[in-house]
């Protein structure tokens, strides 16, 4: 058995487990927790509530239900899940039970409480209502009992002008006997009704009373609702005991709550003082009764952490065996799944363990099942490799046993990043956040994180990469905070007698600086133009070489999955377009480079012409094929060779275009004389199935990858698309990969501009001015180095590394048609919750 | 087209929410899954636990479609008002989202809508009054669409008159309240007149408001209209075989709308048995299954219900009109029906009836 390496991704084996239906529940909860294994839905056409395990499921439900949001309403925060609650051992069906009791007990108790607080609540309310109803009814009462005079004045008066005798009579019985005879009723109204109320009264008694109302500045809390209610008392007088009766109905009718006071001031007051006494106490057991609910709630929230980790497990387990079968006699679960081949002995080994531990002597089985089934992709990754495989995922899934391109990442991403970021001083404030993240990692992996600070903690061994990569390039770019080091002897020296403002030439001491860009560079006026050009060709040397190395891993493919025709068909046409084109540009280039072209002869003249642009050259290799204009002649023979290459790169494209079509054409017309005997064969696989389970049956017939029909003509205009956006991507992704010098270059310049307009002016000052302006400069040029040019010029070089590796690394041989090997565990099932 | 070019400016937002729920309504597979609720597999664990128990898969069924999980937090067992319940408070909220976001004509439009449930509480509460239910009760059952704010105090009015003058003079329901004040006592024969005389009042009205809007509004909320008229003219006419209604006031409640009118609401008011209604009816060929009852089991209700269903299905049809927000509420209320209809048929183990849901999409 091959070594597991990030190369391809790891074999697969479907197999099936025949597991006793009694040791089910302690069989799932091995494998959940040695999450080895995907299981394949055997019941797709089953309804979601028509599965086995359903009522199991809808039962663990219940029990999570009611807790959470009592403690949300009394504000308890549960304990964090902890690493001992984390690993809490599913449990046996028995211990199920007794937790769903204890849950159900707690439950009713907390409901018992619930009501008898909600009781008190509401009969607070009431005596609430009561007291501001006696309170401000006092008021209203004095009021009425001042004005009670002028009205029996005006009454009088009315009644000795206009009104009938007879009547006037019995009337004035009535207020000579008992004063103006006014009932009246009093209550309390919510706000937002009290418009409506007056209005329907008005109406239905036709202005026949006469009504005052006041706020409850007092916030009221219904019981219910738990919702804040402002609500008004009013007091409404009026004539005759029918017109009482009916505002009572109104009022009533309206959501109104009437409470009957006394007539005589002093019983009211004496009312008034009973009921602040009642309040009192009601206050009282008010606050005892929350204080013994808080009180549970506590203890339940202590428990409750590991309560629904058990759960939840309990549920996962579930879910999974809802996606297992019956067999004939229902008294086997049978599950079929994805495992690495690898894999199988762990999992038999749990298997056996669950079987022991349960104690039965029937144990689970596990077969190998041959199938043609696309296999999902499993990576195996360790912490280090996982975020590299993620930027990778993230594209797309690679095709069951394809060449990972995140083994290359691991080193190409970082590099293409630091080459865009190369400073010293950058890499270093970056180096040192990535060991705090990496040497600190378990201790901020238990810690609760934001989703921010959670993705820099989840890349940080690339990050740690990337800023050892920037280390590196900003010193060959010898850039520091874009200053320079001189740390090896300089190879210019700078005439020592110039006056003011005069241009001066460094003078070469024929030496070389022994490690990337001579210092002197910094600072001249042409430094610009240097770095340019160097990092310009620097990128397109990169880019070549990257996309080369793309092409090349198509042969690992070609010949994995058996099409070694394939290699001469497509990759070698490819590899030669490539080359003939852009590897002959990277070889001018270098050629360019090794070339001393302002050598002179012993007379004094120059040996060489002046150097030629390389772009015309490129240019004109395809505008003037096999001609050179001696001017711009790089090397002798130059001519006669772009003439080949051009050849060769145009031969390549029908080659491309034509040869894999109708080698595929060939080949299936040679195998459909061959099906017959290719039929058997598969029969004799579903034979196999067959004998295995039935009702799986039927769907893995539909399952199973048929056998891709062929036609010309579709293969014809898929190739063509193919050759043609090869071509032409040759081209635009070589120029895409000059974004590595515009990023560079752009991070460059922002780092001088930043350094000069924050920080450098201060050094011209002297005095107390240079210290304050020294502390303010520094402290601003640090904190814009952190965000702009770390954090924000670090992002965009990672989001362009991204796009190099998704679309020109990925894009010249990656499928990534496949799909994620999800295994059961109940790690993911907790941390998904 | 002018009011098409300009039509999303005042309610394309509406329209678009509007849409948005549309896509909710359930469809037959859906309906198909709610009936299976009860079939092979599930039968299983289903029959021991009992009818509570196979409301439980309805709710479990629903938390998959656009209703989610509006009854998660519900304990179980969950009974059939609940889901009813729920389901309506949702159509409520939904629509007041609408309301609140619509602008005239559409608001107004919106507001005729909910006429139609104030006049059934309206008629729900002077009924229950009258049979002195308690008051709570009555305003719990009451749609809460067609709540107003002075609604309650309808409990208090004993005579017609006082019933306007202190509660309904307020509401918009109040013109067409403005033909029954003749009848002077409130009884059982009164209110029913009273419901159909306000009823007639409303579709008149707003038929009228529709024409007035013009365009694909009017055409679609006409057909939708008539029919409703006509729906009412032959519930009245079959209805009133037997008592003591003369056929003069009959006459009175059909509404002057509809396809049948005027010939087949002459013809309608001499009618005495349910064969001339039937003949009256002939005309129209739709109209001539309602009264065929040898199809299947369905009641003429059901029928009627159906071909409701089929109108407000054409809404959707059009582009630029407000009959969808018409069409919206009634297919809603549709859905409810349906979906109280199965979870009733499993509470109370009658699964041969089961499938005369009307299925919607």
């Amino acid at each position: 058995m091959s070594e597991s390496t990030l190369f391809r991704s790891e074999e697969m084996s479907l197999v099936q487990l025949y597991i006793p239906s009694e040791i089910a529940q302690p069989t799932v909860t091995e494998l959940g927790e040695l999450g080895l294994v995907q299981f394949r839905d055997l019941n797709p056409d089953v309804n979601a509530f028509q599965r086995s395990f359903v009522s199991e499921i809808r039962r663990l439900d219940e029990m999570e239900r009611f807790f959470e949001k009592q403690l949300e309403k009394s504000e308890i925060n549960t304990r964090a899940l902890t690493t001992a609650t984390y690993y809490a051992r599913a449990r046996s069906a028995q211990e199920i039970d007794d937790l769903e009791e204890r849950l159900r007990e707690h439950e009713v108790r907390i409901l018992q409480m619930n009501t008898s607080h909600e009781k008190l609540q509401r009969k607070y309310l009431q005596l609430t209502e009561l007291r501001h109803v006696l309170r401000e009814t006092a008021v209203f009462f004095e009021q009425a009992e001042s004005r009670q005079d002028s009205i029996r004045n005006l009454f009088d008066n009315q009644e000795t002008d206009t009104a009938p005798l007879l009547e006037r009579d019995v009337e004035q019985a009535n207020f000579d006997g008992t004063g103006l005879n006014l009932g009246y009723v009093t209550g309390v109204i919510s706000k937002d009704r009290l418009p409506t109320f007056q209005r329907v009264l008005w109406r239905s008694l036709r202005g026949n009373l006469y009504m005052n109302s006041a706020e409850i500045d007092e916030p009221i809390t219904d019981p219910v609702t738990d919702e804040v209610l402002e609500k008004n008392v009013f007091i409404i007088f009026a004539h005759g005991r029918e017109i009482i009766s009916k505002i009572k109905k109104i009022s009533e009718s309206l959501g109104g709550t009437i409470y009957s006071i006394d007539e005589s001031p002093d019983k009211r007051r004496d009312e008034l003082l009973e009921v602040t006494s009642r309040i009192e106490d009601l206050h009282n057991v008010l606050s005892n009764t929350n204080q013994t609910r808080r009180a549970e709630l506590l203890k339940i929230a202590e428990n409750l952490t590991a309560w629904f980790t058990i759960v939840k497990k309990e549920k996962a387990i579930y879910h999974a065996m809802n996606l297992f079968n019956y067999d004939a006699t229902r008294k086997c679960l049978i599950a079929e799944g994805w495992c690495a081949t690898r894999d199988i002995p762990v999992v038999q080994n749990a298997l056996r363990t669950a079987t022991e531990s349960s104690g039965s002597n029937v144990s689970s089985i596990l077969t190998e099942l041959r199938t043609r089934k696309k296999p999902p992709t499993f990576h195996r990754t360790n912490k280090f490799t996982e975020g590299f495989q993620s930027i990778i995922d993230a594209y797309g899934i690679a095709r069951y046993r394809e060449v990972n391109p995140g083994l290359f990442t691991l080193i190409t991403f970082p590099f293409l990043f630091a080459v865009m970021f190369g400073d010293t001083g950058h890499g270093a404030l970056m180096l040192i956040f990535a060991l705090y993240l990496v040497l600190n990692e378990k201790k901020l992996a238990r810690q609760e994180q934001d989703e921010i600070f959670s993705m820099f903690f989840y890349g940080r061994y690339i990050i740690l990469l990337m800023s050892i990569f920037s280390l590196y390039t900003g010193a060959l770019y010898n850039d520091v905070f874009s200053q320079s080091l001189t740390l090896f002897k300089t190879g210019f020296a700078w005439p020592s007698n110039f006056t003011t403002g005069q241009t001066v030439e460094a003078i070469s001491l024929n030496q070389t600086y022994a490690f990337g860009l001579d210092p002197t560079w910094h600072g001249a006026d042409n430094a610009l133009l240097f770095t340019n050009s160097y990092k310009m060709k620097q990128a397109i040397i990169i880019g070549v070489v990257h996309m080369t190395f793309a092409i090349c891993l198509n042969i690992f493919n070609h010949i994995y999955y058996g099409n070694k025709m394939f290699v001469w068909l497509e990759f070698l046409p490819q590899i030669l377009f490539m080359e003939s084109i852009f590897g002959y540009l990277i070889c001018l280039i270098l050629y360019k480079w090794s070339v001393n072209w302002w050598e002179l002869d012993a007379s004094g003249n120059h040996i060489r012409n002046s150097p030629p642009s390389l772009l015309n050259t490129l240019i004109y290799m395809f505008l003037q094929p096999g001609y050179v204009d001696p001017k711009d002649q790089l090397f002798p023979g130059q001519g006669p060779l772009q003439m080949f290459l051009i050849l060769i790169a145009v031969v390549c494209v029908p080659w491309m275009l034509l040869g894999k079509p109708y080698y595929l054409k060939a080949r299936h017309s040679k195998h459909q004389y061959e099906t017959v005997a290719g039929d058997e064969d598969v029969t004799f696989d579903h034979e196999e199935e067959q004998d295995g389970h039935t009702s799986a049956n039927e769907h893995h017939a539909i399952d199973d990858e048929e056998e891709e029909e062929f036609e010309f003509s579709e293969e014809m205009i898929h190739q063509s698309i193919h050759t043609i956006e090869f071509c032409l991507n040759c081209i635009s992704n070589t120029a895409s990969y000059l974004r590595l010098w515009a990023l560079s270059l752009a991070h460059a310049q922002l780092s001088t501009v930043l350094w000069e307009m924050t920080l450098k002016i201060w050094f011209y000052y002297t005095g107390a001015l240079a210290v304050v302006g020294l502390v303010f400069g520094f402290s601003l040029w640090f904190v814009l180095t952190c965000a702009i040019l770390l954090g924000m010029e670090g992002l965009s070089a990672f989001l362009h590394a991204l796009r190099l590796h998704w679309v020109e690394f990925a894009g010249k041989h990656y499928l990534g048609d496949g799909y994620k090997f999800e295994p059961f565990s109940f790690a993911q099932a907790l941390s998904t919750q | 087209m002018a009011s098409a070019a300009v039509w999303n400016a005042d309610n394309g937002f509406v329209d678009g929410i509007l849409r948005g729920y549309k896509s909710g309504i359930l469809n037959s597979s859906h309906y198909l899954n709610l009936t299976q609720c009860e079939t092979v597999e599930g039968m299983k664990y289903i029959s021991s636990a009992g009818g509570a128990d196979l409301n439980e898969n309805v709710r479990l069924q629903l938390s998959a479609t656009d209703y989610g999980n509006f009854l998660q937090n519900e304990p179980s067992p969950i009974s059939t008002s609940t889901i009813s319940e729920k389901l309506t408070q949702r159509l409520v909220a939904e629509f007041d989202f609408l309301r609140t976001q619509a602008v005239q004509p559409l608001a107004k439009f919106l507001d005729y809508i909910t006429y139609s449930y104030m006049i059934d509480n309206v008629v729900l509460l002077i009924t229950g009054t009258l049979h002195e239910r308690d008051t709570h009760e009555l305003l719990d059952r009451c749609h809460p669409l067609g709540v107003f704010d002075t609604m309650p105090a309808l409990c208090v009015a004993t005579t017609v008159s006082e019933l306007y003058n202190t509660v309904l003079i307020e509401t918009p329901l109040a013109p067409y309240f403005a033909n029954c004040l003749s009848a002077q006592d409130l009884d059982e024969l009164n209110i029913e007149i009273i419901r159909n005389t306000l009823y007639k009042a409303y579709l008149e009205d707003f038929y009228d408001f529709c024409q007035k809007i013009g365009g694909p509004t009017a055409e679609i909320m006409g057909d939708i209209l008539q029919f409703e008229a006509d729906r009412r003219t032959i519930n009245i006419t079959i209805n009133s075989f037997g008592t003591e209604l003369p056929k003069e006031d009959r006459k009175k409640l059909y509404p002057n709308i509809g396809r049948l009118f005027p010939e087949g609401n002459a013809a309608l008011a001499t009618a005495d048995d349910i064969d001339q209604v039937k003949s009256a009816c002939e005309v129209f060929s739709e109209y001539l299954i309602f009264f065929d009852q040898a199809v299947g089991e369905s009641t003429m209700e059901d029928k009627f219900f159906a071909h409701e269903v089929f109108l407000n299905r054409l809404a959707w049809q059009q582009q630029f009109h407000f009959g969808t927000f018409y069409a919206y509420v009634k297919l809603k209320e549709q859905e409810i029906r349906n979906i109280v209809w199965i979870s009733e048929c499993i509470s109370q183990n009658q699964k041969d009836r089961i499938s005369s849901y009307i299925s919607i999409f």
